[in-house]
């Protein structure tokens, strides 16, 4: 597991000197002030306007940070021929992919705990209460960004970046979508719409914005079980992209 | 590619009650989703009232009587705080509102987690073998 510490910290220093994660929590930050700015025309309720979709656009910085930065690590390490001699002696293939995911995991995470400090000084500014639950809300969807890292790296093992975002991305609106949603989208087939609909994840389990927004309390053993089905589809994302992975012929 | 989503395919089919997914609103035991129903028509006054109130409001028919009966008939009664009400029920058939599917929850989670250790073990086998 050294070899797999050791890489995946060369990679969050590789990450964090690329331009592509600044730009993309500028964008975040900046989307976040502009939320915040939208006059409440006086209606009483700004406070919950503002961590409503606060949240939900620290949830798209989730999936663009994802993309941005995993999107094309597989494909430049592979065009820049760093990829063979690395896999060749000191990496199993395993530990390349699990050095990439904690890298990766890692500058997310950080990034997005920075959007949520954002947001709270967003609050702060507009003489609004910090919720108590806007921290492990923001835990959750590290959660859920680590879901999506995973996706992206399953599919950047057979697919090019630019084919990587729309598929990523609609696996991320599907996600979104409830059981009579998705069967929805093709009515004469629903066992076989629901049957892919279990293999695909829930992602309300990682939303909690609208409880937040509203003053309810969620429980905390909720957390734990969201965070526990967040790392084990994240696993299970990550099976599937190494077993992809190891069939690959790197020549 | 095709063998191990055919592993998985079969792996999930042979766990009971793992043969379709659920929606909140399906799984939800009666009194979760009656707790919001029954609250929803709790006004004070008789039927009779509100009938004759409705038959009013009828005979006028222009929008401002339309109005004030969603008025009367909201103040006639009053919802406990963090309770199901009007048109709640989006809100409250999230997975955070609903601890009856944290277990299945639980269940699919260590579901995937057992099909990621299979197919990361299954995997490194097939690669020996070639």
């Amino acid at each position: 597991m050294k070899a797999v510490f050791t890489f995946s910290l060369m990679t969050l220093r590789m990450l964090f000197r690329r331009r592509t994660l600044w730009g993309i929590l500028l964008i975040i930050l900046l989307a976040l002030a502009g939320i915040a700015s939208v006059p409440s025309f006086d209606v009483s309720n700004q406070g919950r306007f503002i961590l409503d979709f606060g949240l939900f656009g620290i949830e798209v910085g989730a999936l663009l940070l994802a993309l941005g930065l995993a999107a094309t690590l597989y494909p430049r390490d592979r065009e820049t021929k760093t990829l063979m001699p690395l896999v060749a002696v000191p990496l199993a293939r395993w530990q390349y992919l699990l050095g990439r995911f904690l890298g990766a995991a890692l500058v997310q995470a950080a990034a997005l705990l920075v959007t949520c400090l954002g947001l709270m000084l967003i609050l702060l500014f507009h003489k609004l209460p910090i919720p108590g639950d806007l921290l492990p809300a923001t835990l959750l969807i590290i959660v859920e960004g680590w879901f999506l890292l995973s996706t992206v790296f399953f599919f950047s093992f057979f697919t090019s970046p630019p084919l990587n975002w729309p598929l990523t991305t609609m696996l991320f609106m599907v996600s979104q979508m409830g059981v009579a949603e998705f069967v929805g989208l093709l009515p004469s087939a629903p066992g076989l719409m629901r049957a892919l609909r279990m293999l695909l994840p829930h992602a309300d389990v990682f939303h909690i914005k609208d409880p937040i927004a509203h003053g309810f309390d969620v429980e905390p053993v909720y957390f734990l079980v969201a965070i526990f089905y967040g790392l084990c589809y994240s696993a299970f994302m990550l099976s599937l992209a190494l077993a992809v992975f190891r069939r690959r012929d790197l020549k | 590619m095709i063998k191990y989503a055919f592993l998985i395919t079969i792996t999930l089919l042979s766990f009971s009650g793992c043969r379709s997914d659920y929606d909140i609103s399906e799984v939800a035991p009666a009194d979760f989703l009656e707790s919001g129903e029954n609250q929803e028509h709790v006004h004070e006054g008789t039927d009779e009232e509100a009938t004759a109130e409705r038959d009013n409001h009828g005979q006028t028919g222009d929008e401002n009587s339309i109005d004030e009966h969603v008025e009367a008939s909201h103040a006639g009664h009053n919802h406990a705080a963090g309770a199901r009400n009007h048109g709640t029920q989006w809100f409250f058939n999230q997975p955070w509102a609903a601890p009856f599917i944290w277990g299945k929850l639980f269940r699919d989670s260590a579901i995937f987690l057992g099909l990621a250790v299979a197919i990361f073990f299954f995997s490194s086998r097939k690669r020996r073998q070639k």
